[in-house]
């Protein structure tokens, strides 16, 4: 992979499914461009990168929890995680990915149900 | 690293993955790999389990776990775990742990998970040092524990 082709650190996105019916259960896809550095990798002059990884990502829908995830630097670099979610309602959902730095990507998507 | 889509090493490490695999079958233990379920454990691995969930019996059964049987790339390993049991109010999957039992990071991710997603499963990629024992375990919100493991050969140390 050649930097160029690389994302930003940070580039977020939810894939949905292009309908969804109400009380379904949606597999929801989400992605993240991250190094997920696990420390022991070394740059081109052979220096020990420091870890620098995704600690933990939360999932709300309409404004309450559904899920969380901690992380490790053991999940592959920009990292993917797919997972279901009941379509009880319409109602944004979002992710909110945490590094060990503190820094926070955060994505939306709506919920709607019909398309 | 750059030339890693490259034909010529690609069937290079097809061969080498295969050699390793057909090798394993005779010696396995030269591999340090795990034979069965929790037999040759490593002491880290087990002191994880420990430190996790106690003195708890974590049973057979209930998870499945998707998993390629050679990885062919250790940086990116597809792990898809499932579970039957129920994902109502009263009775529902309270996470999803994942062992990888010769990683430096051994606990490699916890999956929160509520009854609000109607079904408890996660899809994602993780790294693997080495060949490895892969291990699911399912935590329920009435503290039972589920688990399923699988083999997983690997080639190159992913964990960079």
């Amino acid at each position: 992979m050649t930097p160029a082709a690389t994302p930003l650190t940070g580039d977020a996105r939810i894939l949905l499914p292009p309908a969804i019916q109400k009380d379904a259960v949606i597999y929801v896809r989400a992605l993240v461009a991250h190094p997920m550095y696990t420390g022991m990798s070394r740059d081109e002059q052979g220096a020990l990168i420091p870890e620098y990884y995704i600690k933990t990502v939360d999932v709300t829908y309409g404004g309450h929890r559904v899920a969380r995830f901690q992380w490790t630097s053991g999940i592959s670099r920009d990292p993917y995680v797919a997972f279901p979610l009941r379509a009880t309602h319409e109602g944004p959902l979002h992710i909110a990915w945490t590094d060990i730095k503190g820094r926070v990507y955060t994505q939306t998507a709506a919920i709607a149900f019909g398309g | 690293m750059d030339d890693r889509e490259s034909t010529g090493r690609r069937s290079f490490l097809r061969a080498a993955v295969l050699g390793v695999a057909a090798l394993s079958l005779s010696g396995r233990e030269l591999l340090g790999a795990a034979r069965g379920p929790g037999d040759d454990m490593p002491d880290a691995a087990k002191k994880v389990l420990r430190e996790h969930f106690g003195t708890r019996t974590i049973k057979d059964g209930h998870v499945s776990l998707d998993l390629p049987e050679v990885a062919p790339d250790s940086r990116e390993v597809p792990i898809f775990i499932e579970t039957d049991l129920p994902m109502d109010a009263g009775h529902y999957v309270k996470a999803i742990h994942l062992i990888v039992d010769h990683n430096p990071d051994i606990y490699v991710a916890g999956f929160e998970l509520t009854p609000a997603l109607g079904k408890a499963s996660i899809d994602t990629r993780i790294k693997m040092r080495r060949s490895s024992q892969v291990r699911a375990i399912v935590e329920t919100n009435t503290g039972e524990l589920w688990w399923a493991h699988k083999l997983v050969y690997t080639t190159l140390n992913g964990c960079v």
